[in-house]
């Protein structure tokens, strides 16, 4: 088991380091901080200052190790279009994403879970072909087509909840339907199909045909196996609690961290958009961290640590 | 059996482990009612795709000022314009003929992209093990790790917007399965006899994939390209949706939802029609994917 977790705190901190260079790369490669700051024609002198008061006429490695040194102590930048630090103004709008973002996940579990449960136990009729075409739908459907759709249904002509805003309690309820209902079918056809791994597999055979009841062989047998990738893919979408309505907040003008995302990107707040990108790198890795600390619980296996190489 | 023609979860290593026995009895069998369709449904959009210079009944951006906002017909409008107008008195259904081509090009584009880099980089992996093979596996758990929609706007927000970059950006979406697939194939291919009896005649490595590893592959590959298409297509839709994707004169399915949602509730039609187009296009590509999936390799998750 310590094996395994070193291996995987590593691996968090590895995917941590691969993100703060990928934010580095790509900023020094979108061109020249002290041509893009000052204009072109200001003269060689003061562009040369410029490079020296920020450090820019450094080999390259020393700027990557400031960088990272600048990240650690959560310098993160200046917002290019207040003037505020980045980092507050990403964090002032957490709460409002995650007002959204938590109710829609407990519906996606809530709904998503069981329908595929049920799908899986059902193979092949008519209660799964239902389930099934309605999760291929939750999916297929883009969240912003849903999303106005419902709009047009529930705000403009039956007119029971606000089109968007955030002033009222209703207004999160379209927002969060639309989320959870397409997570939800992502979600039953993962449990669906990872139930039927586990189904197919002897040690079901085995256990019905020692006479244990159906519905025992589906709870203790079945069931804490097919969590296992379940798990994962909840995982995931927990990790992406903070950056995963990035198009549903944009269809209901929701004042959250993805509707400062799309605004950022379309202004080229750098600043803003790297302190995003890294806030969002590091929930996934806590997250997935997390998930693999989870496996440890639910497969004993992984707790002798003899089938971490899998 | 419609089984087959209910899409079975892509991701998971489970799909299809229970179908594999009955698979033979399946396989004499014509294709299901809900696939015919769904292929009826593409080759109407390649139809449309190839043919949208002559399909088209107007300019994209032909105004025509006296017939602002005019409903489709069957709602109220003309036979001039089947689909109606919008609010400059383009018509809709030109548009959308032209956003079809344009959004099928983007995403058959970075499909393509995907399927070779995803495939190089397995094969790489496959062929030089050791540190290579770590490093490319680091980058697959990176890059499925990471939401690829934020990477992509970063991307957007460092370099700015042109039509190349954003092709090769989507490019770069689904890469790792790919990779994952290929390496993991090309591995079991190099211990089969045929690989080891090329190389042994003398054949360089790279003639050894392409001309004997790869043909063996190609069809679990081609799978994992069609399982990738509609994701792409939801991406970039997802992105001109929010005004970062395709940019204005040129337009897209998703950029035609985007601006039709300022007119949502004086004229629903400019963003239902390509709606519905996203829609049915993904469906009918996953339906047609999860078909062939089933079909040619039942083992691929």
């Amino acid at each position: 088991m310590t094996r395994f977790l070193a291996l995987r705190f590593s691996r968090a901190l590895l995917s941590i380091l691969l993100v703060v260079t990928f934010a580095f790369v790509v900023l020094r490669l979108s061109g020249d901080p002290a041509l893009t700051i000052m204009s072109p024609e200001a003269p060689p002198e003061a562009i040369a200052a410029f490079r020296k008061a920020w450090g820019l006429d450094q080999p390259i490695w020393v700027q990557y190790l400031r960088y990272f040194g600048a990240i650690a102590h959560g310098e993160l930048g200046v917002s290019m279009r207040d003037g505020r630090p980045a980092l507050a103004l990403v964090a002032e709008r957490i709460p409002a994403t995650l007002m959204i973002t938590i109710p829609a996940l407990m519906l996606k579990i809530a709904l998503g879970i069981p329908a595929g449960i049920t799908a899986a136990l059902h193979r092949n009729t008519l209660r799964d072909r239902l389930l099934m075409a309605g999760a291929v739908a939750g999916f297929t459907v883009p969240s912003f087509v849903l999303g106005l759709v419902l709009v047009l249904v529930f705000a403009v002509r039956l007119g029971w909840l606000p089109s968007g805003g955030d002033e009222r309690w209703t207004s999160a309820v379209l927002p969060v339907l639309t989320l959870g209902l397409g997570g939800a079918g992502i979600l039953a056809r993962f449990t669906r199909s990872a139930m039927l791994e586990v189904l197919g597999q002897p040690y079901i055979r085995t256990a019905s045909a020692k006479g244990v009841p159906w519905r025992l062989v589906v709870r203790h047998h079945a069931l804490p196996n097919a969590a296992i990738p379940t798990v994962t893919i909840v995982g995931f979408m927990v990790g992406s609690l903070i950056a995963g309505a990035v198009v549903v907040e944009s269809v209901f003008s929701w004042p959250g961290v993805g509707r400062l995302l799309v605004v950022a990107v379309a202004n080229r707040d750098l600043a803003v958009v790297q302190c995003i990108l890294l806030l969002v790198s590091a929930t996934m890795v806590t997250a997935n961290l997390i998930v693999d600390l989870l496996y440890g619980a639910l497969d004993p296996r992984l707790r002798v640590g003899t089938a971490a190489a899998h | 059996m419609s089984d087959l023609a209910l899409p079975t979860p892509n991701p998971g290593p489970a799909a299809g482990v229970g179908d594999a026995a009955s698979a033979p009895r399946q396989r004499r069998r014509s294709l299901p009612f809900g696939v015919a369709l769904a292929a009826g449904w593409i080759v109407l959009m390649l139809v449309v795709a190839f043919g949208a210079d002559w399909l088209r009944p107007y300019g994209i951006t032909a105004l025509d000022l006296r017939a602002r906002l005019l409903p489709p017909v069957g709602f109220g409008g003309s036979i001039h314009h089947l689909l109606g107008t919008d609010e400059l008195g383009r018509d809709v259904l030109s548009r959308l003929i032209v956003s079809i081509r344009i959004s099928l090009l983007i995403a058959f584009c970075a499909t393509l992209i995907a399927a070779v880099l995803g495939t190089t980089l397995g094969f790489l992996a496959a062929h030089f093990r050791g540190l290579i093979e770590q490093a490319v596996l680091m980058l697959i758990d990176f890059q499925a790790s990471m939401p690829f929609l934020i990477l992509a706007l970063a991307v957007l927000a460092f370099f700015g917007n042109s039509l190349t970059l954003f092709v090769c950006l989507m490019g770069l979406y689904g890469w790792e399965r790919h990779a994952r697939i290929a390496r993991g194939l090309a591995i079991a291919a190099n211990a089969q006899g045929y690989a080891a009896a090329v190389r042994q005649l003398g054949a360089s490595p790279l003639r050894v994939y392409l001309r004997h590893v790869l043909p063996n592959i190609a069809s679990t590959l081609i799978v994992s390209a069609t399982l990738s298409f509609p994701e792409i297509v939801l991406l970039e839709s997802g992105l001109s949706f929010l005004g970062l994707g395709v940019q204005p004169p040129m337009t897209s399915l998703g950029n035609m939802v985007g601006y039709g949602r300022e007119y949502l509730t004086r004229a629903p039609w400019i963003l239902l029609a390509p709606s519905t187009t996203v829609v049915l296009t993904t469906l009918a590509v996953s339906m047609l994917g999860d078909w062939l999936r089933d079909r040619l390799d039942p083992t691929l998750g």
